[in-house]
């Protein structure tokens, strides 16, 4: 009755964080915020102050917030649909991927009884490599293969997260076995009524389960061994075993490691129990070389990855994660922060249909063309070719130019398409050569980027070797160049040449029966054939070593040498043909390091030590450093954390508390004679006790008023 | 204990049956007897594994035609006591059960000591329903027993002894394998005699040469022998070798018996798995050079650290003194055991990073790949954590587990040559 006055009375001071224990601390101007500053490569400053959140849309205004409300829509959009296309293709070639293993692995399940494999338990290793990320996605697929197409029973995947104990793990096992079909209601009432007065971890559940089921395996299909605690899993197995006449149990294993590590792992006695067989994921490199080359050789492929984004990125995979996840994870980043920060990126909208692009591109869209530097460099070209005119219209007539860039954009795109076939044509023949070291495609397309493919062996190396090939080898790489390339550049002259060497081997065939043209410039072949086809051909023939188809093939081989290699110098060549010359390339490729460094490798610990021993560089204080820009020692006017850090770095593995505060003291004072001590003692024990929360040091009983010494400076 | 409870006839085919085993199929028909006969309220049979314990107690059980009940004890919590909550309300049915019943019972508990939960009272409680039930006697089967079990006055043990080498030949013997001659026209009385010769000889030789040491119990003996046999006789079947001269064919083979291959045992038998191109799957590049570096810390003392990876002034060489001449001479008095058959020692994660970063052929500035990294190693168990703190805790600290062969392998994928920095 009186309890609402005084209430009302308080609700202006009540505060209701004030009783939480945690929550977000906000800023009363919190709007009054500093702008952030972003730098895009037209050199333009755009600001994110106003984040557009109408329809969903996250990307910030670019242009000196001149860009209009539908541009930045059209950005999202164009990002949204090219992602959309890329991670569709992306998922069908790495759902495709597995399909081998899929297939060995079901047939095994289907074939096994344990009659078959001396009464043991049969057994499927699936050797899935070490990267941790692909086996969910793996045993997913294995588990719905077997579940739906094969319907050989039910599936069962235990991870090591399930295995706590044996009761946990069998309780789970029980449930998802009897609960995967959608049996009918009094079935299960009947499990139920007979298993009543069993437990629910008890395998005879499972048991009267699979005499309602006649003929249904039970797949275990074990996730992640090696997490496993190895009593866990040999118990498992000693009771599947002990089961086994009752219920058909089929165990897979996955093995991140190898298959020795496996049988370490277990007690011999447990390994006796199984027998069966193992299976080989195919390599994640060749995933990878996939994947690759559908995002970035391929027609299909808009936006692609600049040299060193992509060394970037294969480096990371070789060295760091082996992670096919991890690459498809950086490929949408990628693809984000170029429609995120690039207002130019739009016109990748356009490229099929250059209608309405003209429309689109503001006043101030264009002045950005006219900054990039490819744009720089075509005007430049045209002056130094004297088109004059067309110079001034570039520069002066807006429309101009939008009619300009909607021509040139299909020759644009069409620079890295047939990039990607010329680096398809190479892999082909460095694939039917004799090459030892077959570097993929990936590995090449980042030197063909920045022009370093030109003069490397792995070119010169190929065209040697093709002018040594047999008319077998040949034509074998011919058909395979014919069936994988489109581009008429290397398929036109080909085309009529891999006709006469087909009509001069059936020639020769039919003539001599030999069906293997050399060509002479084959050295090694030459000596050796020399004997033998002197048996076949007549004797007065032997001055010459070569018949004379061999002499016409070889004539034919020089032909397609040329070609060759005048197609790989022209489309490898950095002068003429490199991508500096591609107009607006800066669009087409996306080329920035620093993002992707920043994101996926931080380097948290080497940040944290800098801004304690440097603190000037984050500060950017006058006292820190000296007039002539050098670094200082100790200051006393440093934070106190940063003190206390310097002072850390300098002591050995146990620190005496007294002498570190003195030392402290001393700094803290510098040439005050009375600096307060009670201050200086607050100071002190706040930046300890930060320094125990970033974990450098920690109590230690080895020495009393003593501190241990946890980290060192640039490990 | 006399042999007249039992027709002799019974016990003469046992014994056929199970060669070696007379003294004890003796005993358990003395202390089995018939309905007439009182029997104990608890017996126990033990012996280690394949000596015949749970086969010869059922076939007798059988041929006696005995009323028993059997459970294999090995299931969570306990088979019967499980089933039935706990060990009194097992009592309360038995008795209920066997109550009208005029003849002697027998529970019969195999490899009750392998029970996961049962306790010392458990095994107490089911040894006192015996005496609970006159009628009724438990038999325990064990592989070791232990003294007071049972927590009562000791109940009748028959020891299954391990078979020794006549023994397991004799056993053997009974399933002679044939040789698979090319062209036989009759398998004759000769024949068999001469397999028979053969078929000792060789058994006598897997013993001698893997089995004593690897595999004694009879049916692993068994396995191996099936195993190499096939592979053995081959010259006699083609007709290269006659059944006689068993030295000369044994020396044929005889890398047959310095080969392991048969004795390990495997998931994956051998020869299945070779046919399709074995693909290796890698770690990356940086993982490798941190498991190096963790085999590093867990097995060289911390304080010759410093011997291994400081750093001279020039830059990149490294002091490789540790194992060489000089220090072997001071540590030869008093050598101690190898430090890798001590095990891994436990490390801070502080110690694998200087290591880490020590051992890399080029700088590095180390990046969250590294961590992620270490994580991945942890869940793929080849590192694991040693102490029970949190993970994240400073002080928390790690070892290796992976052994010298796997990590030598790692290391030469990576050109790093271990060898310089395992302290001896």
């Amino acid at each position: 009755m009186e309890s609402t006055p005084p209430e009302e009375v308080y609700v202006d001071e009540f505060d209701p964080k004030e009783h939480q224990g945690c929550y977000i601390f906000t800023l009363d101007g919190e709007e009054d915020r500093p702008t952030k500053h972003r730098k895009t490569k037209g050199k333009q400053r755009a600001t994110e102050k106003a984040v557009v959140e109408e329809e969903k849309c996250p990307f910030p205004v670019l242009l000196d917030g001149k860009e209009t409300e539908s541009t930045i829509k059209l950005r999202y959009r164009t990002y949204c649909k090219l992602w959309e296309a890329q991670e569709k293709r992306t998922k069908a070639i790495l759902d495709s991927f597995n399909s081998k293993t899929l297939d060995d692995v079901s047939t095994f399940v289907k074939d096994a009884t344990p009659e078959k494999y001396e009464g043991k338990i049969p057994t499927a290793l699936v050797l899935a490599g070490p990267n941790i990320a692909s086996h969910e996605l793996l045993f997913e697929q294995l588990a719905q293969r077997i579940r739906s197409q094969d319907r050989t029973g039910p599936v069962v995947v235990l991870t090591s997260k399930d295995a706590t104990n044996l009761k946990t793990i069998l309780r789970k096992l029980i449930r998802d076995a009897t609960q995967q079909d959608e049996g009918v209601d009094d079935e299960e009432e009947d499990i139920v009524r007979k298993s009543t007065k069993l437990l629910n971890y008890d395998l005879q559940i499972l048991q009267i389960w699979c005499e309602l089921h006649k003929g249904q395996k039970v797949t275990v299909a074990v996730q992640d061994s090696e997490a496993f605690d190895s009593g866990i899993l040999s118990d498992l197995i000693s009771l599947f075993i002990s089961y086994l006449d009752r219920i058909p149990f089929v165990l897979l294993i996955g093995i991140a490691t190898s298959v020795e590590i496996f049988h370490d792992k277990l007690p011999k006695s447990t390994i006796r129990l199984m027998r069966g067989n193992k299976f080989d994921v195919e390599r994640a490199e060749e995933c990878l070389a996939q994947i690759f080359n559908d995002s970035m050789t391929s027609d299909e492929a808009v936006l692609r990855l600049g040299a060193s984004v992509c060394d970037f990125l294969l480096e990371r995979y070789r060295d760091h994660t082996q992670s096919i996840q991890a690459f498809v994870a950086a490929l949408k980043y990628a693809y984000m922060s170029h429609f995120y920060a690039n207002p130019l990126s739009i016109i990748l909208g356009f490229i099929d249909n250059t209608d309405g692009l003209g429309e689109v591109l503001s006043t101030e869209h264009v002045e950005a063309i006219r900054n990039v530097p490819s744009f720089r460099r075509y005007v430049e070209g045209k002056m130094a070719a004297k088109e004059v005119g067309e110079v001034r219209k570039l520069l002066t007539d807006d429309n101009y130019v939008r009619r300009a860039i909607a021509e040139r954009i299909p020759e644009s795109r069409n620079y890295g398409i047939e990039l990607g076939q010329a680096l398809t044509f190479l892999e082909i023949g460095r694939s039917c050569t004799l090459i030892q070291n077959n570097a993929p495609r990936y590995e090449l397309y980042s030197k063909a980027l920045s022009g370093e493919l030109q003069t490397s062996p792995s070119v010169r190396e190929f065209l040697m070797s093709l002018k040594r090939m047999n008319s077998t080898t040949l034509l074998n790489l011919l058909e395979k160049v014919m069936q994988e390339i489109q581009t008429p550049a290397i398929t036109e002259p080909l085309r009529p040449l891999q006709e006469k060497i087909k009509k001069l081997v059936e020639e020769a065939e039919a003539s001599g029966g030999k069906k293997n043209l050399i060509s002479e410039f084959d050295i090694t072949n030459n000596t050796l054939r020399g004997t033998a086809v002197s048996k076949k051909v007549r004797l007065g023939e032997q001055k010459s070593s070569l018949t004379k188809q061999d002499t016409e093939y070889s004539a034919l081989v020089q032909q397609v040498y040329t070609i060759a290699e005048s197609y790989l110098t022209t489309n490898f060549n950095s002068s003429q043909h490199g991508l500096q010359n591609v107009l607006l390339h800066e669009v087409f490729f996306y080329d920035l390091r620093s993002p992707h460094s920043a994101v996926f490798a931080p380097k948290p610990r080497s940040t944290i030590e800098r801004g304690l021993s440097q603190p000037q560089d984050y500060l950017a204080c006058s006292c820190c450093t000296s007039a002539d820009g050098d670094e200082v020692g100790i200051r006393g006017t440093q934070p106190p954390a940063s003190i206390i850090y310097r002072l850390y770095l300098e002591s050995g593995a146990l620190i005496n508390i007294y002498d570190l505060w003195s030392a402290f003291y001393s700094v803290i004072a510098g040439e005050e004679e009375e600096f307060d001590v009670p201050t200086a003692q607050a100071l002190f024990y706040r930046s300890l006790a930060e320094m125990r929360f970033l974990g450098f040091v920690k109590h230690t009983k080895k020495k009393t008023d003593h501190i241990a010494k946890l980290a060192w400076k640039g490990i | 204990m006399t042999d007249e409870m039992l027709p002799t006839e019974l016990l003469t085919t046992m014994n056929e049956q199970f060669p070696c085993r007379a003294p004890q199929i003796r005993r358990l028909a003395a202390l089995v007897g018939t309905d007439e006969t009182p029997s104990p309220p608890a017996i126990v049979l033990h012996g280690l594994e394949a000596t015949g314990k749970t086969t010869i107690l059922r076939t007798f059980m059988d041929s006696v035609n005995a009323s028993y009940t059997a459970g294999v004890t090995e299931n969570v919590g306990g088979g019967d006591a499980g089933r039935a909550g706990d060990v009194c309300a097992l009592g309360v049915r038995l008795s209920g059960v066997l109550s009208g019943v005029e003849r002697k019972h027998f529970l019969v508990l195999d490899r009750v000591d392998r029970t996961r939960e049962g306790s010392s009272v458990l095994f107490a409680a089911l040894g006192r329903l015996g005496e609970m039930i006159p009628i009724l006697t438990v038999i325990f089967i064990l592989s070791v027993p232990k003294p007071r079990l049972l927590s009562s006055a000791e109940p009748p043990h028959i020891h299954f002894a391990p078979y020794t080498k006549e023994e397991s030949i004799k056993i053997l013997s009974k399933y002679v394998r044939r040789i698979p001659f090319q062209d036989i026209e009759e398998y004759t009385q000769k024949d068999a005699k001469e397999e028979l010769y053969v078929w000792q000889k060789f058994c006598g030789t897997v013993w001698d040469s893997l089995a004593k040491g690897t595999a004694r119990g009879v049916v692993q003996f068994r396995a191996i022998v099936d195993e190499m046999w096939e592979p053995f006789v081959k010259p006699i079947a083609e007709g290269e070798y006659g059944t006689r001269n068993y030295s000369s064919l044994y020396l044929l083979h005889k890398d047959m018996f310095r080969r392991e291959t048969n004795v390990i045992d495997v998931v994956v038998p051998v020869g299945a798995g070779e046919k399709a191109v074995t693909k290796i799957h890698d770690l990356p590049y940086y993982s490798k050079f941190l498991l190096c570096a963790a085999y590093l810390a867990s097995y060289n003392p911390a304080r010759q650290d410093a011997v291994f990876f400081m750093k001279n002034n020039d830059f990149g060489r490294k002091k490789r003194r540790g194992g060489t001449t000089g220090s072997t001479k001071r540590t030869a008095k008093n050598r101690k055991i190898h430090r890798r058959l001590l095990g891994p020692q436990a490390f801070p994660l502080e110690r694998l990073q200087a290591i880490f970063a020590a051992i890399l052929p080029h700088r590095m500035s180390s990046s969250a790949d590294i961590q992620t990294q270490i994580a991945t190693l942890t869940s793929l168990r080849l590192l694991t954590k040693a102490s029970a703190t949190d993970v994240l805790e400073a002080g928390a600290k790690w070892r290796v587990n992976a052994g010298w062969d796997y990590i030598r392998h790692v290391a030469r994928s990576v050109k790093f040559d271990i060898e310089d920095f395992v302290a001896e």
